[in-house]
C-alpha cells in the first residue's frame, strides 16, 4: 500500500537527519582535544597560565568542559527545543537567532529563481520540443552546452558589470540600507526587487535553460512513446494530447530532478550572495568561516541539510501520487 | 592487452567523431598550456621581483593588462592558471573514478550489508549541501592543494558510485559473468576481471565530467577566497578582479580572461564526457539529424524513387513483358 | 458488396543517413464493408507502416509519403486536413495496437482513457460516457466492468489490457478497425480468447477489419480474404480458403511450410533459405529472388507486375506455382 511507503520514506529521513546531526557535532572537533582551542587559538604574545585560564572560561561558558559524550547529548537536547547553540561572536547571541534575522532574505531570492526559473524553463522547454529540430530547439542545446560550463558567478559579475557598473540599471552592489530600513511599504519593496534583480538574475539563467533542456528532453521522449501514438489514432484533438497525456507523464521526470538540483542550488547561492553582498545566510555562512564560528557554521549546515531532506522528501512523495505505478521500495 | 587495444580503440572512435575531435584538441591545447607555461607565460606571476605598475591596461607589455591589487601579469596569471585548474580538476576525477568505481562494483556485486552500507553513505552525502560542507571541511582540516583534491573526491565519488552500481546489477545477471561464477571462480576475481572492465567506458566518461564539475567547484571555492592561498586559480583572479575594483574601473578583461579559462577548460572536458557517452551508449533517435536529413533532400531523386516504384497492373490475360516466358493462366 | 476502403499505390519512404528506406513500395489494399482483411508478411515488410498510413498517422519527417487514393467510405481522405483527420480517427476508423502496456497512457485509468473517446466524439458528459464506458468493457468479456475502469493499466493483466484497446477502439462503432498484431504479445491461450472477442466484435457490430499479422493461424481463423507482403509490395492477394490449399507465390508457399503441423510426419523444419532483404539495399529484379528455389534470368532482371489470375486472385511472379493445377518444379 502507498501509506507503508509512505511512512517508511519519513523515517528514513529522520535517520538520514539524525546521522547528519551527528557528523555535524562532530566535524569541528576533528583533530582536536579541546574544542576551545578552535574559539581561542592559542596567540604568540600570551603565556601558558593565561591562554589555560581563558580556554577554562571558554569552555565553561560553551559547555565543553564536560565529556564529548555529555556535549553530544546537551547538543541533542539543545536541539530538540530547538537550540541551536550560542555563537562564538561577542555576546554570543544565539545561532538560531542569527539565522532566522538573514533567513528571509535568502529566501527572497531563491524562492524567485525557483519560481521564475521554472515557470519560465518548463515553457520555453514545452516550446522546443514542439519545434524540435528547427531553431529554437537547436538555440536551446546550444545555450544549454554552454550553460553548463558557464559558472553562474562569472556570469553574475558580467551582469554585474554591464547592467551594474556601465549601464547602472540595477545596482551592483546591495544597499545596505535595505536590511536596516525595511518596511512592507511599496518603496521598500521596490528597493528590495531592485536590489534583488540581479542576484537573481545570475542565478536564473542557468536555472531556466536547465529546466528547459530537460522538460524538452522529457516531453520530446514521452511524445515517442506508443501511447502518444494511440491518442492520435483516437483522433483526440492536439490540446488534449499535449496537455492529458504528453504533459502529465513528462512531469514525472522532471519532478525527480527538482529534488535532485536542490543541493547544488545552495551552494550556488552562497556564492552569488557574496558576489553581491547579499544579507542572506550565505554570506552569514561564510563571515562564520571567517571568523571560526563553529556554533553558527553548524547551525546552518544543519539547517540547510534539514531543508534538503525536506525538500527531496517532498518531491519523493510528490512522485509517489503522480505516477500510479510506483510502489513500496521502488528507489529512483 | 585487450583493455588497452579496447580503450585505443575507443579513443580511435571519439577522434573520428565530428565533436569528439574538437574536445581532443581542446584538451591536448590545455594540457599543452599547462605543461608549458613558464615558456608561454612572458612574465612569472610567482616571482615577487616581476610586478609591474599595478592596474595597467593591455598593452603590448602586459596583453591582458595588470592586475590593480599586486601588479601581476594578468596574461601570465591566465596561462599558469591552467596548471591549477587542470591538476585539481584531473587528479580528483581519476580518483573519483577510483573511489566510486571501487565502491560502486562492491555494492552492485557484494549486496547485502555492504550495499546498504555503501548506499546509506551515499543518501547521507547526498543530502549535505556540497559547497558549504566544503567550506566547513576547509577550515577544518586546511587549505593546501592537495587537502582540497582530498575534499573533492570524498565528497564527489557518490554520484559516480551509484551510477556503476546500477550497471553493476546489470552485469551481474549477464552470461559471462554467471558462467565465471559457475566455474567456481573467487567473488574477487569476477569482479576485478569481469565486471569491472565491464564499466571501463562508463569510468573514463565519468572522469572527463566529474573533472569539468570539479573545476567550477575549485573555481567556486577559489572565489570565495577559501582556496590554497598560495595557487594561483582562476577563480581566485575573478575574486581579486572584483575586489580590486575591476568593475568600478571598467578593466573588463581583467574578469573575462579568467572567466573565459574556467569556460573553455570547463568546456571542453564537458564536451569530451559527452561524446564518450554518445558513443557508448548511441542514441538511436537523432531527432535533430533527421531534420538536416530532410533539409539537403534532393526532390528529384526522391521522385526517381517513387517513380521507380511505379508499375502498370495488368488485368485479365498476361502479355510478356519482354522477354522471358510466362505461363498461361485461368482466367 | 460496398468497398469500405480503397487504398491505390501507397509508397513510403524514410530517408535516412545510410540510405532511403524503402518500407512501402506501390500497394494497393481493398476492404469491402464487413470483411476481414489479413495482411501478412515477416517483420520488417512494411505491413505496419501500411496499416498506420492508412489513418494517415505516418509522420512526414521523418517519413515520405505518396498516395494516390485513400477512399474511405465513399470519401476520399488522403488530402483531409489533420482536423478533418482528428475527426474520422477513433469515430469511423480506429486502431488496435499491438503492445497493450505501452499503448496505453500509464498515468491515466483505463476507463478514463475510453471516457475521453465517447466525450471526444459523441459529446458526452463525464457521467454519461462512463455509462457507456462500462457497457463498452462488459461487451468485451471484462469482469466487473465497473470497478475495473478504475484500474490503471499496469494493474491488469496482458489480456486484459488487449481487451480494453479492443473496447477503446470499438467504443464508437466505426466502420473500420486496423487490428496491427493484437495477439502477438499475448500468450497463447489468451491470444485464442482475444481473436475470439476480436472476431466475434466484429461481425456483431458489421466492422470491416484490417487484420494485420505474421502469423499464419490468425489468418486461418479469422480472415477473409489475405493479403501477403515482402519487403515492401504485395506479393500475392487471395481468399483465404483458396490461398491455404493453393498459395502460388513461392514465398507464400515457403511461409506456409515453414509452420509445422502435428499431420506432418517426422519432417525437418523447412526454413526459406537466406534472409529478408535491408530495406536500404534491397535487390534487383524480383525482391524476392535470391530465396527462391524457382529464380530464373528474368527474376533477377525486373520486378515483376502484380497479375491478376482469376476473380479474386493476384500474383506477384513471372512463375507462379500450382497455377492452372500444374506444379511447376
Amino acid at each position: 500500500m502507498k501509506y507503508t511507503y509512505v511512512i517508511k520514506r519519513i523515517l528514513y529521513s529522520v535517520f538520514v537527519f539524525a546521522v547528519v546531526i551527528t557528523l555535524n557535532f562532530f566535524i569541528p572537533r576533528i583533530g582536536v582535544d579541546d574544542p576551545a582551542e578552535r574559539y581561542y587559538p592559542p596567540q604568540g604574545n600570551m603565556s601558558e597560565i593565561e591562554y589555560e585560564i581563558i580556554k577554562q572560561v571558554t569552555r565553561k561558558q560553551y559547555g565543553f568542559h564536560v565529556s564529548t559524550w555529555q556535549q553530544y547529548t546537551n547538543y541533542l537536547e539543545g536541539l530538540s527545543r530547538g537550540d541551536l547553540g550560542s555563537s562564538f561572536r561577542p555576546g554570543s547571541p544565539s545561532v538560531l537567532g542569527l539565522i532566522l534575522e538573514r533567513l528571509p532574505w535568502t529566501l527572497v531570492l531563491s524562492v524567485s529563481t525557483m519560481l521564475i526559473g521554472l515557470i519560465t524553463g518548463v515553457l520555453f522547454g514545452v516550446l522546443a520540443a514542439v519545434k524540435r529540430g528547427r531553431w529554437q530547439d537547436t538555440m536551446l542545446l546550444n545555450a544549454s552546452t554552454i550553460m553548463i560550463a558557464l559558472p553562474s558567478f562569472f556570469i553574475a559579475l558580467i551582469l554585474s558589470f554591464y547592467l551594474g557598473f556601465e549601464l547602472e540599471v540595477f545596482p551592483a552592489y546591495t544597499d545596505p540600507n535595505m536590511v536596516s530600513s525595511f518596511s512592507w511599504a511599496l518603496e521598500s519593496i521596490r528597493r528590495v526587487a531592485q536590489n534583488a534583480a540581479l542576484p537573481v538574475l545570475s542565478m536564473v539563467v542557468g536555472s531556466v535553460i536547465s529546466y528547459a533542456q530537460g522538460t524538452r528532453n522529457a516531453v520530446i521522449a514521452v511524445t515517442n512513446e506508443d501511447f502518444v501514438l494511440t491518442a492520435r489514432a483516437k483522433g483526440l484533438k492536439q490540446g488534449t494530447i499535449r496537455y492529458k497525456h504528453i504533459l502529465r507523464n513528462s512531469m514525472l521526470p522532471i519532478v525527480t530532478s527538482l529534488g535532485m538540483s536542490i543541493s547544488g542550488l545552495i551552494g550556488g547561492q552562497v556564492v552569488i550572495e557574496q558576489v553581491f553582498n547579499w544579507n542572506g545566510m550565505g554570506t552569514l555562512f561564510l563571515e562564520a568561516n571567517n571568523s571560526n564560528d563553529y556554533p553558527l557554521m553548524m547551525g546552518i549546515m544543519i539547517l540547510l541539510s534539514g531543508f534538503t531532506i525536506v525538500a527531496i522528501l517532498v518531491t519523493d512523495l510528490v512522485y509517489v501520487l503522480l505516477d500510479p505505478r510506483v510502489t513500496v521500495g521502488d528507489k529512483r | 592487452m585487450k583493455k588497452i587495444r579496447s580503450i585505443g580503440a575507443f579513443i580511435q572512435r571519439i577522434w573520428s567523431h565530428k565533436q569528439g575531435k574538437i574536445g581532443i584538441i581542446m584538451v591536448g591545447f590545455l594540457v599543452l598550456v599547462a605543461v608549458l607555461a613558464p615558456l608561454i607565460a612572458p612574465y612569472d606571476p610567482y616571482d615577487v621581483s616581476q610586478r609591474a605598475a599595478k592596474g595597467l591596461p593591455p598593452s603590448s607589455h602586459h596583453l591582458l593588462g595588470t592586475s590593480i591589487s599586486t601588479g601581476q601579469d594578468i596574461f601570465s596569471m591566465l596561462v599558469y592558471g591552467t596548471r591549477v585548474s587542470l591538476i585539481v580538476g584531473v587528479t580528483s576525477g581519476v580518483c573519483i573514478a577510483f573511489v566510486g568505481s571501487i565502491l560502486g562494483v562492491a555494492a552492485g556485486y557484494l549486496g547485502g550489508f555492504v550495499d546498504s552500507i555503501i548506499m546509506r553513505i551515499v543518501d547521507i552525502m547526498l543530502v549535505i549541501p556540497t559547497l558549504p560542507l566544503v567550506i566547513v571541511l576547509t577550515n577544518v582540516l586546511g587549505r593546501d592543494f592537495w587537502i582540497i583534491i582530498l575534499i573533492f573526491v570524498a565528497l564527489g565519488w557518490t554520484g559516480l558510485a551509484r551510477t556503476i552500481r546500477s550497471l553493476v546489477l546489470v552485469l551481474k545477471n549477464s552470461n559471462y559473468v554467471k558462467a565465471a561464477e559457475l566455474a567456481g571462480a573467487s567473488r574477487w576475481h569476477v569482479m576485478v576481471r569481469h565486471i569491472l572492465p565491464g564499466t571501463s567506458h562508463l569510468l573514463i566518461m565519468s572522469t572527463a565530467l566529474s573533472s569539468a564539475g570539479i573545476m567550477v567547484a575549485e573555481a567556486g571555492l577559489s572565489f570565495l577566497g577559501l582556496g590554497d592561498p598560495t595557487a594561483i586559480s582562476w577563480g581566485k583572479m575573478l575574486a581579486d578582479a572584483q575586489g580590486g575594483g575591476a568593475l568600478l574601473f571598467g578593466a573588463w578583461w581583467w574578469i573575462l580572461a579568467p572567466g573565459l579559462g574556467i569556460f573553455l577548460a570547463v568546456f571542453s572536458f564537458m564536451r569530451l564526457g559527452i561524446v564518450m557517452e554518445e558513443i557508448a551508449n548511441p542514441r538511436m533517435k537523432q531527432t535533430s539529424s533527421v531534420y538536416k536529413i530532410f533539409k539537403s533532400l534532393d526532390s528529384s531523386y526522391i521522385a526517381d524513387v517513387f517513380n521507380s516504384m511505379d508499375e502498370y497492373e495488368q488485368l485479365g490475360v498476361t502479355e510478356s513483358a519482354g522477354g522471358g516466358e510466362t505461363r498461361e493462366t485461368n482466367a | 458488396m460496398k468497398q469500405m476502403l480503397k487504398l491505390r499505390n501507397l509508397k513510403v519512404v524514410f530517408p535516412t543517413n545510410y540510405g532511403v528506406i524503402r518500407a512501402v513500395e506501390s500497394v494497393d489494399l481493398t476492404i469491402g464493408d464487413r470483411e476481414c482483411v489479413a495482411l501478412v508478411g515477416e517483420s520488417g515488410c512494411g505491413k505496419t507502416v501500411t496499416s498506420q498510413s492508412v489513418m494517415r498517422l505516418i509522420e512526414s519527417p521523418p517519413a515520405i509519403t505518396r498516395v494516390d487514393s485513400i477512399e474511405f467510405d465513399g470519401k476520399e481522405i488522403k488530402d483531409y486536413t489533420p482536423k478533418q483527420m482528428q475527426e474520422i480517427r477513433g469515430k469511423d476508423m480506429a486502431m488496435i495496437f499491438q503492445d497493450a502496456m505501452t499503448s496505453l497512457n500509464p498515468v491515466m485509468t483505463v476507463g478514463n482513457q475510453i471516457d475521453e473517446m465517447y466525450m471526444r466524439h459523441q459529446g458526452d458528459a463525464k457521467k454519461a460516457a462512463r455509462k457507456k464506458t462500462v457497457k463498452a468493457l462488459e461487451l468485451i468479456g471484462l469482469p466487473e466492468p465497473a470497478t475495473r475502469a478504475n484500474s490503471f493499466p499496469h494493474q491488469l493483466s496482458g489480456g486484459m489490457r488487449q481487451r480494453v484497446l479492443l473496447a477503446m477502439a470499438f467504443a464508437c462503432l466505426p466502420k473500420l478497425i486496423i487490428a496491427d498484431e493484437p495477439t502477438t504479445a499475448l500468450d497463447v491461450t489468451i491470444q485464442a480468447q482475444v481473436l475470439k472477442t476480436l472476431r466475434g466484435m466484429q461481425q456483431g457490430c458489421g466492422t470491416a477489419l484490417l487484420l494485420v499479422t505474421h502469423d499464419l493461424s490468425v489468418v486461418a481463423s479469422s480472415a477473409d480474404v489475405v493479403y501477403v507482403m515482402y519487403a515492401g509490395k504485395i506479393v500475392e492477394k487471395a481468399p483465404v480458403k483458396a490461398l491455404f490449399t493453393s498459395p502460388h507465390h513461392p514465398y507464400t508457399v515457403g511461409l506456409m511450410a515453414a509452420v509445422p503441423r502435428l499431420s506432418d510426419e517426422k519432417r525437418k523444419f523447412t526454413q526459406i533459405p537466406g534472409t529478408v532483404p535491408h530495406p536500404a539495399r534491397k535487390p534487383s529484379g524480383c525482391y524476392f529472388h535470391p530465396r527462391c528455389e524457382y529464380a530464373l534470368e528474368q527474376c533477377r532482371k525486373e520486378m515483376p507486375p502484380l497479375r491478376k489470375i482469376g476473380p479474386d486472385r493476384e500474383v506477384r511472379c513471372y512463375y507462379p506455382l500450382r497455377v492452372g493445377g500444374e506444379e511447376r518444379e
